[in-house]
């Protein structure tokens, strides 16, 4: 491959090469011959931190338009051809990243390139208004069923959008609102497929049981002739100092099962070893039945019925670690409210005691086991940290990174950021709904000085 | 389309490559001298093992009120047990980088387990504590007696779980324990005490009606040694299998509306009873429904997503209730057809005569030889991806040990489905989705949606308030 750079990548048993076409296409190559399957992941470095005001909701229903068909692919021939071959696959978006993924028997790896391909270089011929108006009504029917008509299905907008300031590009999540998903319009989408639709904006990972050099050719054959980008904008600067600086506390009355109370603490970003600790510090108070979180309010206090703590890992802005209380019945909140300032508290200043962080450690280690034991898995996590960090290997380094974080980090991390003053909390009560209303909350704010 | 449209050099699309062979695996059997059956499976570079453990408990075997008695108990196995406490149980599965999980149906109880190769025997320890030694501890069967009351609100508060709920109680007469939550309800779950979860594990949990599936990359692992000294250890008076009842369902077309007042989407399950897996028409149940509504590109989501845009998507799908032992009773198994998926409140009605519109072309019709060949296809060639992982390989063989299917069944349903006819298809589809004779529950709000439905003469139409 004349015009191909590549290096050999090895760590952890698990080995990749990397390679870059002539117009900017990261390609990430692994061989695993174990089951005759072959995962094509490919990551677009763009996401929902890239919208502009007014247009929340645009890349996630672009992704849904990139399944309307190509210059060589009718409406639903890009599923068509892919389950037909005894494939599967999808696209998500997220705030920092919109993906595609095909895992394929292994015979059929060339059918998803060639697809990808496609898509990638002549999007624009088959892109119509039709599409558009279509996939924005299931795009709002998706919205309903998966926020709009779940209890507390709006919490993870909600805390997002305390987390991160108005105006900051991680303020809105993914799904967008309504009136924008309604505005956004047909040369919007050009638009934004000719501004983040390139190979130079793109990494491509081919996983399984896979030829290397004839995989790189096809790649070569059908990826090569598509043209750099030279559009992009790129995302507004999502930096903030530290910490919220004061408790938010929201009291959310819906029609609700129960009270709930949910937060988000601002976190260090993703790639450091502070991340790493803060990951190890939420495992810790609210991940699985042994947790503190869990023992102190499920098992004894029982004044709740679970308690999780998890973590959005983000590299461009503060992580978010996701805190999810449900109320146990006759709970206060102030009860809830303080068990859990103990003990996270009690993290911070006595760190943590060894048997659990042999305990976090071997359950985040079993998370990316599970992660990388499958090649769509593997296919992923390679993408992620070529686009998010330039260095695919960290994938297969991960689990190493966490096994090498100490308690003391995990106490400095715990006491610096699990504070109630870098809190965004929603506080849910139930309301019977008596005169069919609209079933929509009425949210109060109130700072609480602390 | 222009230039500025397509920049890329256009390839035809390519041929497919030759495909390898690949076959669902055989199990190893085995049994310990306690009774313990032993399906194992080697599965090279699965570094997470698999344990299923298949119990004969299922939910029929509930005494008369409470319902809900074996779910507690099969969780409360994991509060206390043997040396460990509740808390000390939980951190020593933590420590070996292990998950459970248990549920009881109306086939049987199943414990789920994955850990690490190299935990293995540890794990499977304290797996073998908790069948034959719990503690159940009157403080923890009452926490997780109240737990279980506190989440009956939530279950109810879910579009898809209360659809579910409401349409298991049309369907099966209420005397049948299959019309009735699987967990319980309120009355009956407060019913449950600790003495009593004791005797219900004391009447059903025994080794020798139990099989163990361990599946994953088992090289060096000394198998044999490690499941003798755990659950090899569990002894308890032999009894015999239990005995199914029969099953009766009332599926009469008719819409029940379980009315959800300000809700802005409708939920759909839309079903019947079928047939189990051992019924000769299986094969053609399988590639008909799938070409109905397996896939956003199947007959439903064509129109109700694709074309009108009323849903995020709406799936058809057979699932097993029950599979009793070919017994002296001839007990038939029982399983849901159903179709399902949420549509906003405003199309409710659009959307239920788009459907009947889609199963009445079908039988008019029938299916293409396209959509057959498409079907079958995914249903075939996606199987070395469905069971890349050791979970989902055990999950199988333990559903064929609890539905008495034979070691090859799945083996064999893959050249049966490749064999099926566009016309078995079809038969099987409209047997089993015929737009007459499907009950239809809608979680929604009935002031705006129950004229329009009842307008669609689908037969009665009626309100569930609560």
């Amino acid at each position: 491959m004349g015009q191909t750079a590549s290096h050999d990548l090895r760590a952890g048993g698990l080995t990749a090469t990397e390679h870059r076409l002539a117009n900017g296409l990261r390609v990430l190559l692994s061989e695993d011959h174990l089951t005759p399957v072959a995962a094509v992941c490919l990551w677009y470095d763009v996401g929902s931190r890239n919208e502009a005001a007014g247009r929340t909701g645009l890349a996630h229903l672009f992704e849904h338009l990139m399944f309307q068909g190509s210059a060589q692919v009718h409406g639903n021939g890009h599923f068509e051809l892919v389950q037909g071959a005894g494939g599967s696959l999808n696209g998500t978006t997220s705030f920092e990243r919109t993906n595609y993924f095909e895992t394929m028997p292994a015979h059929q790896l060339e059918l998803a390139l060639w697809l990808e391909a496609d898509r990638m270089g002549s999007l624009l011929a088959a892109l119509d208004e039709e599409s558009l108006q279509n996939q924005r009504d299931v795009v709002k029917n998706e919205r309903r069923q998966r926020y709009d008509n779940v209890p507390y299905g709006t919490a993870f907008e909600r805390l997002v959008a305390l987390a991160y300031p108005p105006g900051h590009p991680y303020h809105h999540t993914p799904i967008g609102s309504m009136a924008d998903l309604d505005a956004a319009t047909l040369e919007d989408a050009r638009t934004f497929f000719r501004a983040n639709y390139a190979p130079n904006n793109a990494v491509l990972s081919v996983v399984g049981d896979i030829d290397p050099d004839q995989t790189l050719t096809w790649v070569e054959k059908y990826f090569g002739s598509i043209p750099a980008g030279t559009g992009k904008i790129a995302p507004r600067d999502g930096t903030l100092s530290g910490n919220i600086g004061t408790e938010i506390r929201e009291e959310i009355r819906e029609e609700v099962p129960a009270r709930a109370l949910m937060a988000a603490y601002r976190l260090p970003p993703d790639g450091t070893r502070e991340c790493d600790a803060a990951d190890l510090a939420l495992t810790m108070l609210g991940s699985g039945m042994s947790s503190r979180l869990y023992n102190r309010l499920v098992r004894r206090d029982r004044t709740a019925i679970s308690a999780d703590f998890g973590m959005l890992r983000l590299v461009g802005a503060p992580s978010l670690g996701f805190l999810d209380v449900k109320a146990a019945s006759g709970a206060e909140f102030a009860e809830i409210r303080g068990a859990v300032d103990a003990e996270l508290a009690s993290l911070g200043a006595d760190g943590p005691s060894a048997e659990e962080m042999e305990r976090a450690q071997a359950r985040l280690e079993r998370e990316w086991l599970d992660r990388l034991g499958t090649v769509a898995g593997r296919a992923d996590e390679l993408c992620r940290y070529a686009v998010l960090f330039g260095d695919p290997l960290l994938a297969f380094t991960a689990i190493g990174r966490i096994l090498d974080i100490t308690s003391t980090e995990v106490q400095d991390v715990a006491a610096a950021r699990l504070r109630p003053d870098n809190r965004a909390a929603l506080e849910y009560k139930p309301v019977t709904n008596s005169n069919g209303g609209t079933g929509q909350g009425q949210a109060q704010q109130e700072e609480a000085g602390q | 389309m222009s230039d500025a449209l397509v920049t890329m050099v256009l390839h035809p699309l390519p041929a497919a490559g030759e495909a390898k062979p690949w076959e669902f695996p055989v199990p190893e059997h085995g049994a310990l001298a306690n009774g313990f059956r032993v399906q194992r499976c080697h599965r090279p570079g699965q570094q997470v093992v698999a344990v299923e453990i298949a119990l004969d408990a299922a939910l029929d075997a509930e005494p008369e009120g409470l319902d809900g008695i074996a779910t507690i108990m099969v969780h409360a196995l994991e509060e206390g047990c043997g040396p460990y406490s509740a808390e000390e149980f939980a951190a020593e599965l933590e420590r070996c980088g292990a998950t459970i999980g248990s549920r009881v149906d109306y086939i049987g109880a199943r414990i789920s387990m994955e850990v690490p190769a190299s935990r293995l025997a540890r794990a499977l320890g304290l797996l073998a504590e908790a069948l034959r030694a719990p503690r159940f501890a009157a403080s923890e069967v009452e926490r997780l007696v109240r737990n279980r009351l506190d989440e009956i609100p939530h279950e109810l508060a879910s579009p898809p779980r209360r659809a579910a709920k409401q349409l298991a109680a049309e369907l099966f007469p209420a005397s049948s324990r299959m019309s009735r939550p699987r967990e319980g309800t309120e009355d009956t779950v407060a019913r449950i005490d600790a003495a009593g979860v004791r005797a219900f594990y004391d009447a059903h949990l025994r080794p020798g009606t139990a099989t163990a599936v361990v599946v994953g990359d088992l090289a060096g692992v000394e198998l044999d040694r490690m499941l003798a000294d755990t659950i090899g250890e569990w002894t308890r008076p032999v009894a015999p299998p239990s005995s199914t009842p029969s099953t009766t369902a009332e599926d009469t077309g008719r819409v029940v509306i379980v009315d959800r007042p300000g809700a802005v989407q409708t939920q759909l399950l839309v079903g019947r009873t079928g047939p189990d897996r051992r019924d000769p028409v299986w094969p053609a149940l399988v590639v008909g429904t799938y070409c109905l509504g397996g896939t956003l590109t199947s007959r439903l989501d064509r129109v109700l997503r694709e074309e009108k845009g009323y849903t995020y998507g709406v799936r058809a799908f057979a699932q097993v209730l029950r599979s009793p032992a070919a017994a002296a009773d001839g007990a038939a198994g029982t399983s849901l057809l159903a179709i399902s998926g949420a549509v906003d409140t405003a199309s409710t009605a659009p959307a239920l005569a788009d459907m009947q519109k889609v199963l009445r072309t079908l039988a008019a019709e029938g299916l293409t030889d396209a959509e057959r060949d498409l079907a079958v296809q995914n249903l075939v060639l996606v199987a070395p991806l469905r069971y890349e992982t050791a979970a989902a390989v055990a999950g199988t063989l333990a559903d064929q040990v609890e539905q008495h299917l034979p070691d090859n069944y799945q083996a064999q349903l893959y050249k049966r489905l490749a064999a099926t006819s566009t016309t078995a298809a079809t038969e099987a589809a409209v047997a089993a989705f015929p737009a007459d004779g499907l009950v239809t529950v809608l979680v929604g709000d009935a002031a705006q949606i129950r004229g329009p439905v009842e307008a669609l003469g689908m037969g009665g139409v009626s309100v569930v308030t609560s």
